[in-house]
């Protein structure tokens, strides 16, 4: 759990892969929220499904952009 | 509330104006027998292998009572009396509006030629999608009019099930060449790596066949065996409901917020042509993202809610394995450069108009959007004079 997801809620579109792939850490409401906490793996699949690649990862220790 | 249409646009309106507190009736009569259900897949993963059961609902059944959101489906709209503040349907039934979202979609354009010909199809709906699968599965020889994003994706996933399939296209460019010679030529090389027939600049010259296409001989002389023909040359507004209202059939104009002309009467999705500020016009959208921002912004309009600021025009896809994500307007390009290797699929396609960013296409670089976003964000503001 050294990862913290960041949504750009202006480029989400709603599109919901976020909420199906980890739906114990995004939900969808007009654009996706995050709701708790999960494995970084988790998350990196998540990120990488969003369609409009606005989810960012960040390092909790480092504070480095892991991902995009 | 009476939303007619059971697609994207309709349920987003229906959600957000659930989440908005908006605690008047909310219902949904939807033209298709299906709740309402997301379409790209339609032309992708349900078309893979063991694809059968899936269902690719925007939301499941209890939601609907869940939010006191009354569905009505397999019932399609056959007139709006805007006077009474009325929509008939093609049972017989009417219901009465005070707020009317037009949210029926569009239509896939057909080609006269084949009307007549049992083995020809179209892909919007499920079943559409479904009965192509099966084809694909027992190797049928598919042949596909169009090569947008429609006919390509179909013939990916033709080619993931080693189904032989071929694609006849008029233009000279796939996507209507609005993504330029480079990414064309790119998704070309794909697709015949692949095993894919692509035709350029090629049309129909003659149909064999009697109740069934059988072979079809095109303009530039090859013969081609037919099981199955797939006609991908777009869609248009499934606006027929609408010929008396005085509102257009070719897409209603409306604002920002999805007001059209007439009081009370709003529209989003595929049958909206909602005004895009740069452009200076109304523009029929199509895209996915379109109609989930456009049925969300109908919502706010009716909860009293500033409209959201436009959103950049954006679209993704996928085929064989590659995720192409597009921003902006790549039609007002005059220019296109290539930062990066096509062919290692790692690379940003810049569009151009007197130098200017206009659009994007990114493939392999997720990291280069954001920054993409932020320079394309002056196309969601009104042109400066």
């Amino acid at each position: 759990m050294t990862l913290i997801p960041l949504i750009d809620a202006a480029a989400c579109s709603a599109h919901g892969d976020c909420e199906e792939i980890a739906p114990e850490i995004f939900r969808l409401e007009d654009v996706a929220v995050v709701i708790g906490d999960g494995p970084d793996e988790l998350m990196l699949v998540a990120a990488r499904a969003c369609p409009s690649i606005a989810i960012r990862l960040i390092e909790r220790e480092s504070g480095e952009q892991v991902y995009p | 509330m009476l939303i007619v249409g059971g697609g994207l646009a309709a349920q987003r309106c229906a959600e957000t104006l659930r989440r908005g507190g908006f605690d008047g009736g909310v219902r949904i009569v939807c033209g298709e027998r299906h709740r309402p259900y997301d379409r790209p897949p339609l032309s992708k993963e349900l078309l893979a292998r063991g694809a059968d059961e899936a269902f690719p609902l925007l939301r499941p059944a209890e939601w609907y009572g869940e939010h006191a959101v009354d569905l009505i489906t397999g019932v399609r709209a056959s007139a709006l009396d805007h006077d009474a503040h009325r929509v008939e349907f093609e049972d017989g039934s009417a219901l009465h509006f005070d707020h009317l979202v037009a949210a029926t979609g569009a239509r896939p354009r057909t080609l006269p030629e084949f009307a007549p010909y049992a083995n020809v199809s179209t892909l919007r709906t499920l079943e559409d999608s479904r009965r192509l699968r099966e084809l694909l599965s027992e190797g049928r020889r598919l042949v596909i009019i169009g090569a947008g994003f429609v006919g390509l994706e179909v013939a990916a996933a033709a080619r993931a099930v080693d189904a032989p399939v071929a694609v006849v296209e008029l233009a000279r460019q796939p996507l209507g060449g609005v993504l330029g010679a480079e990414v064309g030529d790119l998704l070309v090389r794909l697709h015949r790596s692949a095993g894919v027939e692509l035709f350029f600049e090629t049309e129909v010259s003659e149909i064999d066949g009697g109740e069934r296409v059988e072979a079809l001989t095109l303009s530039n002389g090859v013969r081609l065996s037919v099981d199955h023909l797939l006609v991908a040359i777009g869609v248009v507004p499934d606006l027929g409901w609408l010929s008396s209202s005085g509102l257009p059939t070719v897409g209603i104009p409306t604002d920002l917020g999805g007001r059209s002309a007439l009081p009370d009467v709003y529209a989003a999705g595929d049958a909206a042509a909602f005004h895009d500020p740069f452009l200076e016009r109304h523009a029929l959208i199509g895209h996915w993202e379109a109609a989930s921002r456009q049925g969300a912004a109908v919502a706010r309009t009716i909860l009293g809610e500033d409209p959201a600021p436009a959103a950049l025009s954006s679209f993704w896809s996928d085929q064989y394995g590659m995720r192409i994500q597009y921003l902006g307007h790549a039609a007002l390009a005059d220019e296109v450069t290539i930062e990066g290797d096509l062919d290692a699929r790692d690379f940003v396609a810049h569009y151009t108009q007197a130098g200017r960013l206009v659009a994007a296409v990114v493939v392999g670089r997720p990291r280069a959007v954001p920054e993409l976003r932020n320079r394309l964000s002056y196309l969601t503001e009104t042109t400066a004079v």
